[in-house]
């Protein structure tokens, strides 16, 4: 598959090749962002800021250096962290495509289920809050969003040591809190 | 309906390439010509109708509205919002087509005639046939609507579907919209958009802004006042 060869360069410019990579990820996308913000129309405007961010990074990927997800978390933690810099007016004036304005009411309540479905995952980030945050950043990933520690590495950008590192760090901070931390934690584990 | 956030939100990215692969070509600061545009855009429908069956989106891709350069040659224009049409209009001129653009508020309208007809056109109706009720002086008229230039080159479908071989070189094609701001209600009667499209044998005259309150009635769907 061509894909595996070129690794992600033509999603950018090929629109079947970027329609097979947005119906693969849209979900974990989606879930990804609902589990850090708590506003349907949010989460359809970064989602569209996200898949916008991919045409810019899409040659950024390297098939050798982690999964297409974990890339992919890459850039939608990115997009995050940039528009908790920025103010959301700021945000919808600056993009290309207004995702709030794609929604209708079907739309809103299937986001508003996926927030509260992910609910748990909030409470578990809640949990981190008091952790070192490259520490953090890590454990979210692993513990909330699923990714391999290899995997949350290259979403990341740092060495799968670093991470090793962090994570045994962090864990062990985080055993001193009850509640719903270990299991996830143990989930993480691939 | 069946589509979702997901596919919309799909169609918009999609439009998102075809627009950076059309601007990616152009060298920074310098505009093709015309006809070299022309040229590659062919080039570029063509790919577009073998490999997907993607419109390729030609123009700034700005959300305010989208041009599609279709297959067949003709280009599709959907306006989204009525704002910025100096870009419509430099971006239609950069696929070879000379338009005027205006954008009005609904209940204002041009009452001047902007246009110097283009041979062909005949739109003027007599009294009798606009009163008539008879289908063969009704079918006459639709005909004659139907063979002028500029309803063939101008058509009111999917958008706005322009057909460059219908137009004459040195001819304009006008275009005047006016938007309802708010959505028509049965308290707030009005319909959503009005839209006119015509060639111009000549330049476009300035729009002379009237009321046109017909934009408001929409018949009897609702009693009138005081029943």
């Amino acid at each position: 598959m061509r894909l595996k060869q070129k690794g992600l360069a033509d999603i950018a410019d090929d629109p079947e090749a970027f329609e097979a990579f947005y119906r693969r990820h849209f979900e974990a996308v989606t879930r990804f962002l609902a589990r850090r913000v708590g506003d349907p129309h949010a989460v359809a405007d970064l989602t569209a800021e996200v898949f916008l961010a991919v045409f810019d990074s899409a040659h950024t990927y390297r098939p050798g250096k982690g999964s297409e997800i974990a890339w992919l978390y890459g850039v939608t933690r990115n997009t995050l962290l940039a528009e908790r810099r920025r103010s959301a007016r700021e945000l919808r004036a600056n993009s290309r495509i207004a995702g709030r304005r794609l929604l209708d009411g079907d739309d809103i309540a299937r986001l508003e289920e996926r927030i509260d479905a992910e609910s748990p995952a909030r409470r578990a980030m809640d949990a981190m809050a008091g952790l070192p945050e490259n520490e953090r950043a890590l454990m979210e990933l692993v513990a909330v969003d699923g990714l391999s520690p290899a995997e949350a590495a290259a979403a990341l950008g740092i060495r799968q040591g670093t991470a090793r590192v962090r994570l045994h760090r962090a864990r062990r901070a985080l055993q001193k809190i009850p509640g719903v931390l270990p299991p996830l934690i143990m989930e993480g584990q691939r | 309906m069946n589509e979702t956030f997901e596919d919309r939100l799909l169609a918009e990215l999609k439009t998102e390439i075809a627009a950076r692969r059309q601007a990616r070509p152009a060298p920074a600061g310098r505009r093709t010509t015309g006809r070299r545009f022309f040229a590659a855009a062919g080039v570029l429908g063509v790919a577009a109708a073998t490999a997907v069956a993607v419109p390729v989106v030609i123009g700034s891709g700005t959300p305010a509205y989208a041009l599609t350069k279709n297959p067949d040659g003709s280009i599709n224009l959907k306006i989204h919002e009525l704002r910025d049409p100096d870009q419509v209009e430099k971006d239609l001129a950069d696929m070879g087509i000379t338009a005027d653009i205006t954008y009005l508020p609904l209940g204002k309208w041009c009452g001047n005639l902007r246009v110097t007809p283009v041979k062909g056109d005949n739109f003027s109706l007599t009294p009798e046939e606009i009163t008539s009720k008879d289908p063969a002086v009704k079918a006459r008229m639709r005909e004659r609507l139907e063979s002028s230039p500029s309803y063939k080159a101008v058509e009111m479908r999917n958008g706005i579907t322009i057909h460059p071989e219908y137009i004459k070189p040195g001819q304009i094609v006008m275009i005047q919209v006016a938007e309802n701001p708010v959505e028509p209600t049965v308290d707030n009667p009005g319909v959503n958009w009005q839209v006119a499209g015509m060639l111009s044998a000549g330049p476009v005259k300035p729009c002379q802004v009237i009321d046109e309150p017909g934009a408001f009635e929409i018949g009897d769907a609702t009693p009138p006042p005081g029943s």
